[in-house]
């Protein structure tokens, strides 16, 4: 058990930059999830906590040691490959009992230990096969299951879910989330899947281009991003990012119409982001805008209503039991306390009621 | 034909080449063509099959049915011939030839493979272009080198020229197994405490077995059939078995007889080796080629 500092990190190969000068401190037990779309640095950042890479420059702290130069067998850490890497030559049982065989575990003290490690991943009847008679969500059991075995200071998993059909996904997610709990490991996990991100996280690192978007719990992410990268990456659908200009407090689409006020000095540019389930549905007129429907999808726990809005698609969330057709006109109606506000050329987040 | 067709065939002559119809069709013609080049690959065999169990005379009678007898297998023992020495010979020079190239050959390989080296394409090219060069050029040089360092006619010498032979497909073909095993595999057994060369030892090793044997194999069979390397730099002691066959011509012309059953000799280990060891290189070879 251990936290982890990264000081100042950086890895380029040539020009290119795979994680940019970044700090992160992630602490003892915590859970930290890396998020960010593929090539954005949080895998590469993972496999040098790891040593599997070395850092062109920066500090990596595992408690209270500067491992920049241990081998990583040397880290006590263990990580969990997105394809798994297990050993196909060998049984379940030996796949499991290979981190402590390696590191000289007494022999009476091996089996009691991987059988303990099989039953938390409900594996114990697959001990003596080989990898390539079990299934997906079987193998990626092996792969926790090797990683439990032993007691490592750090946790580390590289999309570990990546590979499981969606079903089996989410049933993966809620068995891992029980057993960190369970564990209580320092645990760092990269995915580029939002949701296992807000699901597992105590915080969240959106990464962007090697460079840590903004860092907090899954509820400062989806409900106070810092930017509009982090808006429009977190939630499902996307954040709507309309276009437009603020004047005497009225936010003004591109298309002119006069939309919903939020204050603040007048902009010639700025970009509104507002989440489908921050749009209520009502009759024409009763809304803010009355708007033609695009597409109307019912996903059963919801219906998703894809608007007209101008030159610009944008989708509200309605009730399960909204039936509309295509071409209605609706009114929308935006909840005025998540309205954030864009500035369109940095990208950065204006804070409403800013100067 | 018992198969019953869903679709009517009795119309036009296009309607009756259609689908499954004309695949197996197909199917058959390979099937036919693939019996032919095995029949005309398989003749000389055959023929040298039936010409050792046959005597000098019977020999130039293209007899299927003959009283067998198997003199010729003692006569190639005998002097002046002794196959046997040869043999030996034969079977030290390509087993050591083996033993040293595949150790060697899986560590190149395996930096080759996983480590970026300076130059290393460069270098792959290279090892494998000195096979380029025809052996007839480089034989006069190795020659006078063995003469003056007195590895004429040894059978070091022979070794050190096989590995020579054998090294760079070694190399190459074992570079393709490793290769093939996921990176992911050797660095979860990093993480999980293994130091590099336990990941070879304990990953590496068993993962690429197929194909440390498939180029075993294929060594000793270089090595088993080296001609014209053991024709220049040996005459008496370190004489091999394809060397040996040229003895078999004597006043009275080729010796057919003999010389097949030398052959029968030199093939045998060939079949034996294919037989045992077939799982491990069809699994081999189409291991390294897919992935």
């Amino acid at each position: 058990m251990a936290e982890i500092r990264l000081n100042n990190l950086t890895k380029r190969w040539g020009d290119f930059i795979g994680v940019d000068d970044q700090s992160l401190h992630i602490h003892d037990e915590e859970f930290l999830v890396l998020l960010g779309p593929s090539g954005c640095g949080k895998t590469t950042t993972m496999r040098m906590i790891a040593g599997l890479e070395d850092p062109t420059a920066g500090e990596i702290w595992i408690g209270d040691r500067m491992v920049n130069d241990d081998l990583p067998k040397d880290r006590d850490v263990a990580m969990v490959f997105q394809n798994y890497g297990l050993y196909p030559h060998m049984t379940i049982f030996d796949n499991i009992a290979y981190p402590l065989k390696v590191r000289g575990t007494p022999k009476a003290d091996i089996e009691p230990r991987v059988k303990k490690a099989a039953e938390q991943v409900e594996l114990t009847e697959f001990l003596h096969r080989k990898p390539k008679a079990l299934s997906g969500g079987q193998r990626q059991r092996v792969a926790l299951a090797r990683a439990i075995v032993r007691t490592p200071k750090v946790f580390l998993m590289d999309e570990p879910l990546s590979n499981l059909d969606a079903k089996l996904r989410v049933t993966m997610r809620a068995e891992l989330k029980h057993l960190s709990r369970q564990l209580q490991i320092t645990t760092v996990y990269v995915t580029h899947d939002q949701i296992e991100a807000m699901t597992l996280a105590d915080r969240v690192a959106v990464m962007r281009h090697g460079v840590i978007q903004q860092l907090g719990t899954p509820d400062d992410i989806y409900n106070d991003p810092a930017n509009m990268f982090v808006a429009g990456f977190i939630g499902s659908p996307a954040m709507n990012l309309i276009n437009g200009s603020v004047q005497s407090g009225m936010f003004i689409t591109t298309g002119g119409t006069r939309l919903v006020g939020i204050g603040g000095p007048d902009r010639a540019s700025a970009i509104l982001g507002v989440r489908a389930d921050d749009m209520s549905v009502h009759d024409p007129g009763q809304g803010d805008i009355d708007v033609t429907i695009y597409a109307f999808e019912n996903t059963g726990e919801s219906t998703l209503l894809t608007v007209q809005w101008g030159r610009q698609r944008v989708i509200a969330r309605g009730d399960r039991h909204l039936r509309k057709e295509q071409g209605e006109t609706v009114g929308i109606k935006l909840n005025p306390d998540h309205l954030y506000l864009f500035n369109p050329d940095s990208g950065d987040r204006i804070r409403l009621g800013d100067k | 034909m018992s198969e019953q067709s869903a679709v009517p065939t009795t119309g036009a002559n296009s309607e009756f080449w259609t689908g499954k119809r004309k695949q197996r069709f197909w199917r058959m013609i390979q099937a036919i063509l693939i019996l032919i080049a095995a029949f005309i690959m398989l003749i000389p065999i055959i023929w040298i099959f039936l010409a050792a169990f046959k005597s000098h005379v019977e020999v130039y009678q293209l007899r299927l049915f003959f009283t067998p007898t198997l003199e010729n297998f003692g006569t190639v023992f005998e002097q002046p011939y002794d196959l046997g020495a040869k043999l030996y010979n034969s079977t030290i020079v390509a087993f050591v030839t083996v033993i040293f190239a595949i150790p060697i050959a899986t560590m190149a390989a395996y930096s080759f493979s996983r480590f970026t080296l300076k130059f290393e394409t460069t270098i792959l090219v290279v090892i494998l272009a000195t096979q380029f060069v025809p052996a007839v050029v480089i034989i006069l040089p190795f020659f006078i080198m063995f003469r003056d360092l007195g590895l004429l006619d040894t059978r070091i010498g022979l070794i050190m020229v096989n590995l020579a032979i054998v090294m760079p497909f070694a190399i190459w073909m074992i570079k393709g197994f490793i290769d093939g095993i996921p990176l992911d595999t050797e660095e979860a057994a990093m993480v999980d405490g293994s130091s590099r060369l336990q990941v070879i030892k304990n990953i590496v090793l068993p993962m690429a077995a197929p194909g440390l044997v498939t180029a075993s194999i294929f060594c000793f069979i270089l090595a088993w059939n080296e001609f014209l390397f053991a024709l220049f730099l040996t005459n008496r002691e370190a004489v091999t078995l394809p060397i040996g066959l040229a003895l078999f011509r004597g006043e009275e012309g080729d010796l057919w007889n003999l010389l097949s059953a030398a052959g029968i000799i030199i093939m045998l280990p060939m079949f034996i080796l294919a037989l045992a060891i077939r799982k491990y290189f069809v699994q081999g070879m189409t291991m390294g080629a897919v992935r």
